[in-house]
């Protein structure tokens, strides 16, 4: 295996956006490769497009070449679409590290687009509910919030979680996506106003759910000792880890346990040779308040139970224990599912290079770790990046 | 302000003001035996009987019911009723966001019920989400779409 770098790349503001589906792709595209020197589009050998539903919200199947055309890229290696849902974004970034370090590419781009506005909304909330099992899970109008907030009901009955504590996390996050021009929320929220916002699927309200979003970004892979010809700051992938266990709701193997995150970091951890103790940044799959809190919990950051407790703390902050989410994080930032992850690893290539604005910035990081979950919370994708 | 090229035909194009939706859209399986191979869920259900498929060869009960055991890829699949009587294992409430072919009946309860040692998730419907706790007895009942078609749901007893 090759040790693998990123040396730039670029994205689109995200939001709800006057622009179309291969608009984002563009803006995105064009952004990624200027960000990069002595490279051009027909550098590329290999494109891998992170992309959850183009189908139902663009009504195009077979994206790739579309972006690949668009963008005046000509693969010659491997040119694929990856899906995995919200993990959409991180599949594309593993298939491209995957196909560099193998030694099949040479420079590979990781891209993520998703248009989800669409004129009527139902129609979006709908394509949303073929996430889970859409037979046995869907049938019962089980998307993402209603499967959330059980798992926020089962937290709460289970070890005491509050709501004060979840809404908390809302406003670490948006305390940051405030200082980030990309991101769809950037405007600090206080506990009261998550508290008095609409309630979406109880406890779950607005605040506590990331947004319906429009957006995409792109990054590009190459093996690391090609790195400096392009970039004086490179950022490596060091480890990488993937776990799941089962798909309906009913084969989980507890809603308040992720077992699959700590297989996934098990394995990302291993392959880095780290413990959760040298992680200094963590981008986590934030898509709900009680996400995160379950994930300081299966990352071993606290005890079972205590993520509530993590927050209040103020341990997640930087300057805590582990800084978390200091991009914003997808309530603060937006979710646009096939580039959420492309968006965390770019937004960590920026906190290495010291290129954000200070309030999020964290000094001295050196490793990071990036994560997504997908369906029911029943697959998790890890990243590690170092310096 | 455009101006309108003289030589250029301009036409009106006709789309449907409402088009039937389309079964891919459909949270409903199709459930006959031309469209799937687990038809006899459905028979089963239209006589009030909640079954799922146990593999006769290793003993795992499977959910949802299917072909082939998932577990020693045996063929050999038995129905086994899961019984009428469940216990609320988590629920919550569609309040905003519901999709289309659902927007009409939110507000609605959705669940998670225990019931023959397995857990599954379902529409709860007669219960307000502030009527309903942890723990509650929940009752199998049937609904049957204008087509034929049944699904399960549960009840508050």
């Amino acid at each position: 295996m090759r040790k693998v770098a990123i040396i730039g790349g670029g994205a689109t503001r995200c939001g709800k956006r006057e622009a179309s589906w291969r608009d984002l792709a563009q803006e995105a595209g064009k952004a990624m490769f200027e960000n990069v020197h002595n490279l051009s589009q027909k550098d590329v050998d290999s494109l891998i497009v992170g992309a959850a539903q183009p189908e139902r919200f663009a009504f195009q199947a077979h994206v790739a070449p579309l972006v690949a055309e668009y963008l005046g890229i000509m693969p010659r290696k491997v040119l694929a679409r990856t899906e995995l849902m919200c993990a959409s974004g991180q599949a594309a970034i593993r298939y491209a590290y995957a196909c560099v370090a193998g030694g099949l590419s040479d420079v590979a781009v990781a891209f993520g687009v998703e248009k989800m506005f669409m004129p009527d909304m139902a129609e979006a909330q709908t394509n949303m509910t073929c996430v889970l099992d859409r037979e046995w899970d869907g049938v019962n109008a089980l998307s993402a919030p209603p499967f959330f907030a059980m798992t926020a009901q089962r937290h709460m009955y289970e070890y005491g979680t509050t709501k004060e504590q979840m809404a908390l996390v809302s406003v670490k996050n948006h305390r940051y996506s405030a200082l980030n021009p990309l991101a769809q929320f950037p405007k600090e929220v206080s506990v009261d106003d998550v508290l008095k916002s609409p309630m979406i699927a109880p406890p779950l309200q607005l605040l506590d759910c990331s947004g319906i979003t429009d957006g995409a970004a792109g990054v590009i892979l190459v093996p690391a000792d090609d790195a400096k010809k392009y970039t004086d700051t490179p950022m490596y992938v060091v480890g990488s880890g993937q776990a799941n266990i089962g798909n309906a709701v009913g084969n989980l193997a507890s809603l308040t346990e992720w077992v699959p995150l700590k297989l996934a970091a098990q394995e990302a951890f291993g392959s880095a040779h780290i413990t959760i103790d040298d992680v200094d940044l963590a981008e986590l799959h934030d898509c709900f308040t009680i996400s995160e809190i379950m994930e300081y919990e299966a990352l071993g950051w606290c005890e079972k139970g205590k993520g509530g407790k993590f927050i209040e703390e103020g341990q997640p902050y930087i300057g805590g224990k582990v800084a978390v989410n200091p991009r914003g994080g997808l309530l603060g930032c937006g979710h646009p599912l096939g580039a959420t992850a492309i968006l965390q690893a770019l937004d960590i290539l920026q906190q290495f290079r010291g290129e954000v604005p200070k309030g999020r910035r964290v000094d001295g990081a050196e490793i990071a770790l990036a994560h997504n979950l997908s369906g029911p919370a029943n697959v998790h994708s890890i990243m590690v990046y170092s310096r | 302000m455009t101006t309108k090229m003289s030589n250029v035909e301009f036409d009106k194009a006709k789309r449907p003001e409402t088009i039937k939706l389309p079964y891919m859209l459909d949270f409903y399986p199709l459930e006959d035996g031309k469209n799937t191979m687990i038809g006899q869920f459905f028979v089963n259900l239209k006589q009030g009987r909640l079954t799922t498929t146990r593999c006769k060869k290793c003993d795992k009960l499977l959910w949802p019911p299917r072909i082939v055991c998932s577990n020693c890829l045996s063929n050999e699949l038995e129905w086994v009723d899961l019984g009428t009587e469940g216990e609320l294992y988590a629920f919550t409430e569609m309040k905003l966001g519901a999709p289309l072919g659902f927007v009409q009946d939110a507000p609605f309860c959705i669940g998670i019920v225990k019931i023959g040692g397995l857990l599954i998730s379902t529409r709860i419907d007669n219960a307000k989400c502030d009527q309903l706790k942890i723990g509650d007895r929940l009752q199998l009942k049937i609904v049957e779409l204008e087509d034929g078609r049944v699904f399960y749901r549960f009840k508050k007893t």
